[in-house]
């Protein structure tokens, strides 16, 4: 199941020039806000045509400039979630549900309005009207209104971004319930919120000024220190994937991962499962030496793979650690006074609190 | 000076305000309008109206007024047709001439040139053969727009509004003893009123009264 | 006819009249609005323009011009009368006069109920598979209800109380033509004709004020349908 999109579109002074293939799981369109994800998003599924270029499923052409083909969006099978949500205010959450159920070809599969209402939690919620809704219901009732209309593929754009932070963590879960679960749907998914990323995708496509500066699985495009810039200092880190252990009476939580064990606080999942963790590149220091005495209990052994000098200050260090790998941002100088290169072994600290709130997710 | 009047009398009053020494403010409108609203305080100095009924009923309402009500014109009907339309041998052929079209005639209660058209039917004897077959209108100038946009084949209008308009034909002229006399009535409402008054039963005026089809009223 | 029995006579006819009026003029009106808030095209002003002129030309004219083109020694009139549809002098004429003087009302109404339904929310129907038939008559047509209620009412109660036009059209006569208003009219034009036009007037009011409070109530019932209530 494979979307191939490639857009050139130019409106007012901005343009757009980009080409990605979309495989399973989730695809992540992630940019900073201005850098054409909702324009992409909108050309997949029909809302307008763009001047140039095309977009396959699965080799089956719904837009194609030179072939003059365009594809209705009522005809495309894409369940699209808007960032607002979009519910009919006039229909009760049962009937916005249902909506486009009779339109679904007999052959489309899908879930049942069952299966969908406990997947998302809107039991209670069936007879409501969408004026009072909370923000996390209304947007958990837009999924399901677009997963009941039987489509081959998810879009979704920016479906977290009016919630505020403790409805984020509550719809999280039903996502990944949704990448993961009996559905099985691809999505493509656009946020300009790294946390959210780091949990969900499985491939990343990163744009900025119209263009797809990097592109590929999620673990690869992270590990990069080229993706340092496009995702900022504060957000950048890599993420690993680790199995929780034990929960310790102090709060914190061992977890193993191929690099060595991890003592991380506020971890909620239960021993035996295993989580993603995006470590931030701004909390991982090196130690050339493995360090005594230190207040962080997190130390890696760790090889350099990479160091990578950006314009500013900070150099950008990719790490191997077992079958993972890690980021590291430290200054130039540092790079200099330590004589850090490539293929050097030396030691990972991270605090506990190296992993970013809100990104430990499955 | 302001002077409230029938509206069928637009064309000579008009003339007649023009020769007048001083500045005249003229208001048409249909008779019980102006009638009402005159009752209800409008600032008119002089009225005329196209009947007399209205003008009783004015006095009745305690209106004030200068000097007796006065008619300062008459008017008689007649029936008209497009302008190429074939002679009526007799008045009796006027049901069979109208066929399956309709006789246009100011409303037989609201307007006065209905009612005195009712009248004159009733006298000659074909009021109960038209009476279903009428288009009645609202003041008597639309009647005449009926007949002149071909939209019926006969009307009964005043013979001053025959004259003015050059696209109808009067096919017969409705004897006078057919109908109530219809004479304008005119009166002062204030003392200033008074010599416009005068200048309407004046010998110039009634010249002018008489070119536009009425007929002037001898003092 | 007693003057009671023409008083029922005329309020029976002004329903009558408005009634079809309203009925004809809605889906026209509706049509109108839709490509006058949705669509662009080359004389589009021009278009908003003439469905206006009624509103502001002196209702008499608009009456002549209906005679000009409608009347029975005109074009359109003549045309018409050859596949059996008269409107001189016919009720028929009088509904067309209600229709074009209350047509700006209806589509004025709504016109702005159409542009106050979120574009967005058609979008959404559309990638949930519905066809633009059921875009419109499952998301937009609901939402623009109230609107489309309004504009009716405001052009059946504008078709209770048309006179000008109507009787400039097709005269006053009693049983085709005589409607509420040019019996009111008539009878305020006779002296002491007053009681007898008050009747009328109540019944006039009685009509319009229970046409507008019905409206209300529709319209109120479906705000609270969508607030949740």
């Amino acid at each position: 199941m494979t979307l191939s999109v490639h857009i050139r579109h130019r409106f007012g002074t901005f343009d757009l020039d980009v080409a990605f293939d979309a495989g399973p799981g989730i695809t992540a369109l992630f940019g900073q806000s201005g850098a054409g994800k909702t324009t992409i998003i909108n050309a997949v599924a029909g809302l307008f045509a763009p001047d140039a270029g095309h977009v396959t499923l699965n080799g089956h052409p719904l837009f194609d400039s030179t072939a003059k083909a365009f594809v209705v969006p009522a005809a495309r099978r894409f369940g699209y979630v808007f960032q607002d949500a979009r519910l009919f205010p006039h229909l009760n959450v049962r009937e916005n549900l249902t909506f486009g159920t009779r339109y679904a070809p007999a052959s489309a599969k899908g879930a049942s309005l069952d299966d969908v209402t406990d997947l998302l939690g809107l039991s209670a919620l069936l007879n409501r009207m969408p004026a009072t809704l909370s923000g996390g219901e209304k947007q958990r009732a837009a999924i399901g209104r677009a997963l009941l209309a039987k489509p081959q593929m998810l879009l979704m754009d920016e479906p977290l971004a009016s919630l505020d932070g403790p409805r984020k963590q509550e719809i999280l879960p039903y996502l990944e319930r949704l990448r993961d679960g009996p559905l099985g749907l691809p999505i493509l998914y656009v946020s300009h919120a790294v946390d959210e990323i780091a949990r969900l995708a499985d491939t990343l496509v990163l744009l900025k000024d119209g263009r797809v500066q990097a592109h590929g699985p999620l673990y690869d495009v992270m590990a990069d220190p080229a993706a340092v810039p496009l995702l900022g200092v504060r957000e950048a880190g890599a993420v690993i994937e680790a199995e929780v252990l034990t929960h310790a009476t102090d709060g914190l939580t061992q977890l193993r991962s191929s690099g060595g064990d991890l003592h991380l606080p506020g971890v909620q999942a239960q021993p035996g499962t295993k989580v993603r963790l995006r470590v931030l590149a701004q909390d991982v220091m090196l130690s050339v030496n493995k360090p005594e005495g230190l207040s962080a209990v997190n130390v890696m052994p760790v090889i350099i793979q990479d160091v990578h000098q950006g314009d500013g200050p900070g150099a950008a260090i990719a790490l191997r650690a077992g079958d993972d790998r890690l980021l590291a941002r430290v200054t130039r100088r540092a790079v200099a006074e330590l004589g850090l290169t490539t293929g050097m072994r030396c030691y990972a600290i991270l605090k506990a609190t190296s992993v970013a709130p809100g990104s430990i997710g499955r | 000076m302001t002077v409230f009047a029938a509206a069928s009398l637009r064309g000579a009053l008009e003339e007649i305000a023009q020769a007048y020494p001083g500045d005249v403010s003229l208001s048409f409108g249909g008779s019980g309008t102006i009638a009402r609203q005159i009752a209800a305080g409008a600032p008119a100095d002089v009225v005329v109206l196209a009947n007399t009924l209205w003008m009783d009923w004015l006095v009745e309402q305690g209106t004030h007024i200068i000097e007796a009500p006065q008619p300062v014109a008459a008017n008689t009907l007649v029936l008209i047709g497009p302008k190429d339309a074939e002679p009526l041998a007799e008045l009796n052929d006027l049901p069979a001439r109208l066929a399956t079209g309709r006789l246009a005639i100011g409303h037989r209660d609201a307007v006065p040139a209905g009612t005195y058209a009712r009248q004159w039917l009733e006298a000659a004897g074909l009021w109960d053969e038209v009476k279903d077959r009428l288009a009645e209108t609202d003041n008597v100038r639309a009647a005449l727009a009926f007949v002149t946009r071909g939209a019926v084949p006969l009307g009964i209008v005043y013979a001053s509004d025959a004259v003015a308009e050059p696209a109808v034909k009067v096919l017969w002229h409705a004897p006078a003893s057919d109908h109530d006399t219809i004479a304008y009535p005119a009166a002062a409402l204030t003392p200033v009123g008074k010599t416009f008054l005068h200048a309407l039963t004046s010998p110039q005026a009634g010249l002018i009264f008489t070119a536009h089809g009425f007929q002037a009223v001898i003092q | 006819m007693t003057s009671d029995a023409a008083a029922w006579e005329a309020l029976r006819l002004s329903l009558w009249v408005a009634c079809w009026a309203t009925v004809l003029a809605v889906p026209l009106a509706l049509w109108i609005a839709w490509i006058l808030a949705r669509r662009d095209f080359w004389g589009k002003s021009l278009l908003s323009a003439l469905v206006h002129l009624p509103l502001v030309l002196p209702p008499v004219v608009t009456g002549y011009l209906l005679l000009m083109g409608f009347g029975r020694n005109a074009p359109l009139g003549r045309a018409l009368d050859s596949i059996g549809i008269t409107l001189a002098f016919h009720w028929s004429g009088a509904v067309l006069a209600a229709i074009i003087m209350g047509f700006p009302l209806m589509v004025r109404a709504m016109r702005l109920a159409i542009e106050a339904v979120d574009p967005k929310l058609e979008e959404a129907a559309a990638t949930l598979g519905a066809p633009r038939i059921a875009i419109f008559g499952r998301v937009t047509l609901p939402l623009i209800a109230p609107g489309i209620l309004a504009g009716a009412v405001m052009g059946f109660a504008k078709a209770m109380g048309e006179f000008g036009a109507t009787i400039t059209f097709v005269a006053n006569i009693p049983g085709q033509t005589q409607t509420l208003p040019s019996a009111i009219w008539a009878a305020l034009q006779i002296p002491g004709g007053e009681n007898q036009a008050i009747a009328m007037v109540m019944m006039a009011s009685v009509v319009a004020i229970g046409a507008v409070l019905i409206s209300e109530a529709l319209a109120r019932r479906v705000a609270a349908r969508i607030a949740g209530a």
